[in-house]
């Protein structure tokens, strides 16, 4: 039990003593910040290897409670290997810019904790305390490089995450109050027991979008494009592997314990994560930036997984227990192998980012091609993204397609919506498929246009140090291993019920074959047909913009939302600003008919000072309001010669 | 012990406060033992006092039938006392460097000890009459705070707290001689003392009148404007009086006007505690866009202190047992968090001698302590889990589920876009402080440090406060759940 605690605190504690070290130009905090993520790493192991029961209860009384098991021990196992495995590869990474290292090793440890106390949490409390943590500290890391560039997605990162925190917070509070318990445990029966469906109701869609602003789902999903590109390429490993699946993780337990059986949930769920599915996967088609194309591809694959929820919400509300698991052993797989995926990817771009500075394809094109290590460890991380058979995401993108088409079976009332979903999801695994064909083969495969820059990436053929390599080609040699059945049907069967079977039968039956078939059949012809006619002109990578001959601009969504805050910020604070001042018109009036000794100089008339006032920008000057004692006093009379009148009418 | 003895932290401060001016310290080291240790009696005074005496009420002076001056402590006055007895002493010390290079020291301690008499008198105040008596009296000792500095704006500034806190006073007049002539004495009794024979729509009005006139002071929308303006005081008044003392003795008032004298039974529901439900509910929005679209770093502390208290007048107006343990809960932690703000906003500017939002780039990493207390606060008052902010805002979002009609949900979703905001405008100037863009850091040469150890001590202390009842909050849950129910 105290192994709990000790994952928790440890980090925390050793979190100032790595900044106090970094604050020193040549002293190096990596080595403390290292030794505790592999002492976190063993600990977590050892949660494992005991597999303690029980809850556990730290503080009396208050709210924390911790539950190590199934999903959530491996999460924290998970988390534990990828911070492990950053924490080595950010060795290397931060080898020469040395700027604010204590800063970022000490949230760094931070968010460790934080993140192994959401995973392990058995309560909605205590995922919303640590949740909330990993909120500020991750965006140091989106701040780390301080350009503008970092700033503008720091502030939009910071306003989402803390919009997200408080529909949260209103969440979990109706929650407490319709069923009196946040215990994941307790929840089931007390909402059972519940009078109120509609708190419920909305307590879950509460729920669903505080998560899903970490998540990156649809209507929140601006932070993330402009986040994860900013931060340096370790963080940006964390925030894509296993932040996002945060919030993934939050929305499986309101769909697990709150709301298990409502379809109008499951429906507004699967609409969400078709829409974020889609639009990722398109961003990231059009992106000429590598760890921008990997930011919009996690957007993307989070909206498999959100798909996959919804399937677990719809089969619950047609009360088919056996298929809520089995859609689970899907989402649960999916997660595993997108965050053992965005790591080695993340990290790849990372090398590139540190060897080059770069990261516009057109810089980065070629550089790759006589680098075998890293082109091994991306292609296998980009095949196990695209569902290519015997790689890690085929069996989950299976496992999720055949639920979303025993979904139509099982529910006629929806079969429509569910079918447009099938077809959304094999498009957007296609794309997935041409976008990652799009980068593999830019950096790997191509010369660069300038031909003295190829030579000169041709000349230096080292990329990485042999740690840094480890690490990389360790993770991405899991890919295949993660494609075979039987270790997916286990780690399916830790994760969740363990009748769950992932036999080689099924994902391999000729129909699977041929989804996925049919869907790298797509992803190769937009490659061919999109990325090769469209978006190379000249030579050279463009986005979509620059391909219709309009001038290349920022985001245009992003900008969309900026405006669309500007611009409803400005009306309402000039509304406010009117209402503001407007208050000071009837003192004004009366002012203006009452005080005699005012009339005499104020050539304007109460009108003019009404204006004056809303319009005039300093305030001071122009406030007419109470120009002496006379006003108070008037103020006192009138209070005094209404309390007379009143008493007058009740005495008589 | 005879609860004679509550008269004599009323009287200490104010007697001693007001023998600085005739005694006249020649040094500032024997101003500030002596200032320090009568603020430090007082304040063991009503410790003594809170854990010695009973509850029962004592008749000073009787003006005719009915109007007493009375003094009693129970649950309520306790929080209320033994917050501000808190805050005093470490304030204090704050001041006297804050003050070191002014004139005129002496005024401004005598009146700043004054002021602590006089708020104890609104705590310990067991009926209408006295407590009306003390709020006047509260108006009048600090005006000479307000327009301490004597230039333009700070004069103009002192006439306008003077015109809306004497004029709203005069509103509540009304209330007060409704409560008295139809109450028990307008006796301070949990559940409302009202007595048969009232018209009700009258005395709806009359809690309206008194809602707002007290509400000046707790600065309700309509009357908040002297609150920002009043930012020009120096920055010991702005966060002990317009952040603690004299705000809360408005959102104090109107507790003891609605759950003690007039009662939820007869409110609840009713056209004038409905009402005053969303007056609190549009203050608190309104004044936390005012807050997002102001400059001047002090003034935007303010108006979020407007926002705050009309938090806890929504917890208030709810009516229930909940929204009154939320409203208390609220006081109390907003107070500490607000005075941290304050004082970090203080040390800014009493180091850089700039006031503006817009001067804060770069600035927290030559002040790294102060502005990581001023970041921890933001945080808190946010309401994020781990700082007493949450606790309290918890509190009131249950609160306003358990109203459960539409008053309740409309609080919720203005609460919700008011924590949003606040976390714009406060930690925006974190943002700024911390993480300014190569090239825009205004403070990249300059050689200013920290502020003096005097003025970190308070800082230090309140940020830890904030921590530890954010994460160990039980006691004073218990103790403001024993208030509710009467038990104190």
């Amino acid at each position: 039990m105290s192994l709990i605690l000790l994952i928790i605190i440890i980090p925390i504690l050793t979190a100032p003593v790595a900044y106090l070290i970094g604050r020193k130009e040549e002293s190096r905090p990596e080595y403390l910040a290292t030794g505790v993520c592999t002492l976190i790493l063993a600990a977590v192991i050892a949660l494992a290897i005991r597999r303690p029961q029980a809850a556990l209860c730290l503080i009396p009384r208050t709210f924390f409670s911790f539950d190590p098991s199934k999903l959530h021990l491996l999460y924290g196992l998970i988390t534990a290997f990828m911070w492990f495995a950053t924490a080595i590869f950010s060795r290397e990474y931060f080898a020469k810019e040395r700027e604010h290292l204590g800063r970022y090793w000490m949230f760094m440890l931070i968010t460790l904790s934080a993140t192994e106390g959401v995973m392990l949490s058995a309560d909605f409390m205590t995922a919303f305390v640590f949740f909330e943590i990993l909120s500020f500290t991750s965006f140091t890391w989106v701040i780390h490089e301080e350009t503008g560039e970092a700033v503008r997605a720091a502030y939009t990162y910071l306003f989402i995450a803390v919009f997200g925190g408080m529909v949260l917070f209103a969440g979990l509070a109706l929650l407490q109050h319709a069923a009196g318990t946040l215990s994941f445990a307790k929840l089931p029966s007390a909402i059972a027991a519940c009078s109120h469906p509609g708190y419920v109701m909305a307590a879950g869609i509460c729920i669903l979008f505080g998560f899903g602003a970490k998540a990156g789902m649809f209507p929140l999903h601006v932070w993330l494009p402009m986040a994860h590109p900013v931060a340096p390429s370790p963080a940006s490993a964390l925030l894509s592997g296993i932040l996002t699946k945060v919030g993934i993780y939050g929305i499986l337990m309101a769909v697990r314990y709150v709301l298990c059986d409502s379809e109008e949930f499951a429906i507004l769920i699967f609409v969400l994560a078709l829409i974020t599915m889609a639009t990722g996967a398109l961003l990231a088609l059009f992106s000429v930036n590598l760890k921008r194309t990997l930011a919009c591809s996690s957007m993307s694959q989070i909206g498999f997984i959100l798909s996959g929820i919804a399937m677990m919400e719809f089969f619950g509300s047609a009360g088919e227990t056996k298929k809520v698991e089995a859609a689970f052993a899907g989402v649960a797989l999916h997660m595993i192998n997108h965050s053992m995926i965005k790591l080695v990817l993340f990290m790849a771009a990372g090398v590139v980012v540190m060897r080059l500075g770069a990261l516009r394809l057109d810089e980065i094109r070629g550089w790759g091609r006589n680098k075998k290590a890293l082109k091994l460890a991306f292609g296998l991380g980009a095949l196990g993204i695209s569902g290519v058979p015997l790689f890690g995401g085929y069996v989950s993108k299976t496992l999720l397609h055949e639920a979303i088409t025993e979904g139509s079976h099982v529910l006629p009332g929806v079969a429509a919506l569910l079918k447009t979903g099938e077809w959304v999801f094999i498009v957007s695994g296609g794309l997935t498929f041409a976008y990652m064909l799009k980068l593999f083969i830019c950096l790997f495969c191509e010369s660069n246009s300038d031909a003295q820059k190829q030579e000169s990436f041709n000349k230096d053929a080292s990329c990485m140090n042999n740690c840094s390599a480890a690490v990389i080609l360790f993770t991405a040699l899991l890919m295949p291993l993660l494609g075979q059945p039987p270790i997916a049907g286990f780690l399916a069967g830790i994760c969740g019920d363990p009748g769950v079977r992932v036999a080689y039968g099924s994902i391999f039956s000729l129909e699977s074959l041929l989804g996925g078939g049919l869907s790298l059949l797509i992803g190769a012809g937009v490659y061919l047909l999109i990325v090769r006619k469209l978006l190379i002109k000249d030579g050279s990578y463009v986005t979509l913009r620059q391909a219709l001959g309009r001038a290349d601009k920022e985001s245009a969504a992003a900008k969309m939302f900026a405006g669309f805050f500007k611009g409803a910020g400005t009306v309402l604070s000039e509304a406010v600003k009117l209402i503001a001042y407007g208050l000071d018109a009837p003192v004004d009036l009366l002012k203006y008919f009452l005080s005699a000794e005012q009339n005499k100089n104020d050539r304007h008339t109460p009108v003019y000072g009404l204006f004056s006032a809303t319009l005039t920008s300093s305030r001071d000057e122009a406030h007419p309001i109470s120009e002496g004692f006379s006003f108070a006093l008037m103020m006192t009379c009138i209070g005094i010669l209404i309390i007379l009148f009143v008493l007058v009418f009740t005495v008589l | 012990m005879s609860p004679l003895f509550l008269l004599l932290p009323i009287l200490i401060p104010v007697i001693g406060g007001f023998l600085l001016i005739p005694l006249k310290p020649k040094t500032s080291r024997v101003r500030n033992i002596y200032s320090e240790c009568v603020v430090v009696l007082t304040s063991i005074l009503v410790w003594v006092a809170i854990f010695t005496l009973d509850r029962e009420s004592v008749e000073l002076y009787s003006f005719t039938r009915g109007f007493s001056i009375d003094f009693m402590l129970d649950g309520a006055g306790m929080l209320f006392a033994g917050m501000v007895s808190l805050m005093w002493p470490l304030v204090m010390l704050y001041a006297f460097d804050y003050m070191e290079n002014t004139g005129r020291k002496n005024v401004f301690f005598a009146f700043y000890i004054m002021t602590y008499g006089i708020t104890l008198g609104i705590a310990f105040a067991s009926n209408m009459t006295t407590m009306y008596t003390f709020f006047e009296m509260l108006t009048l000792v600090t005006i000479p705070l307000v327009s301490y500095y004597e230039s333009r704006e700070s004069r103009y500034a002192g006439r306008k707290y003077a015109a809306f806190c004497i004029g709203g006073a005069s509103l509540g007049f009304f209330a007060v001689i409704m409560t008295t002539l139809y109450g028990k004495g307008g006796n301070f009794i949990l559940g409302g003392s009202l007595i048969e024979g009232f018209d009700p729509v009258l005395m709806q009005l009359a809690f309206l009148f008194g809602f707002f006139g007290f509400g000046v002071k707790a600065a309700v929308v309509p009357l908040h404007d002297w609150l920002p303006t009043a930012s020009v005081a120096p920055t010991p008044v702005t966060a002990l009086l317009h952040a603690v003392a004299v705000v809360n003795s408005g959102v104090f008032a109107i507790v003891r006007l609605t759950y003690y004298t007039f009662g939820t039974e007869f409110l609840d529901h009713s056209p004038a505690g409905d009402l005053a439900l969303y007056v609190s509910i549009f203050s608190l929005l309104f004044s936390a866009w005012m807050a997002l679209g102001e400059g001047h770093f002090k003034r935007r502390l303010a108006y979020s202190t407007v926002s705050n208290l009309s938090y806890m007048l929504m917890g208030l107006m709810l009516m229930s047992s909940a929204g009154l343990e939320a409203g208390l809960l609220h006081m109390l932690f907003h107070g500490i968090i607000k005075m941290s703000l304050f004082l970090c906003a203080g040390a800014f500017m009493h180091v850089t001698g700039k006031e503006y939002v817009k001067d804060t780039v770069g600035v927290g990493r030559k002040m790294p302590v102060t502005f990581a207390f001023y970041t921890m606060g933001g945080i808190s008052l946010t309401g994020v889990p781990l700082f007493c902010g949450f606790v309290s805002k918890w509190k009131l979002l249950s609160a306003a589920f358990e109203r459960g009609d539409i008053g309740g949900y409309a609080g919720i979703l203005a609460l919700l876009i008011s924590a949003l905001l606040c976390a714009i405008y406060t930690l925006g100037i974190s943002m700024r402080a911390f993480f300014a863009p190569k090239g825009e850091d205004l403070y990249e040469r300059s050689d200013i440090k920290e502020a003096h150890a005097l003025m970190q001590i308070p800082i230090i202390v309140f940020g830890i406060i904030n921590v530890v009842l954010g994460i160990y909050p039980a006691p004073i849950l218990k103790f403001v759940e024993k208030i509710v129910v009467g038990l104190i």
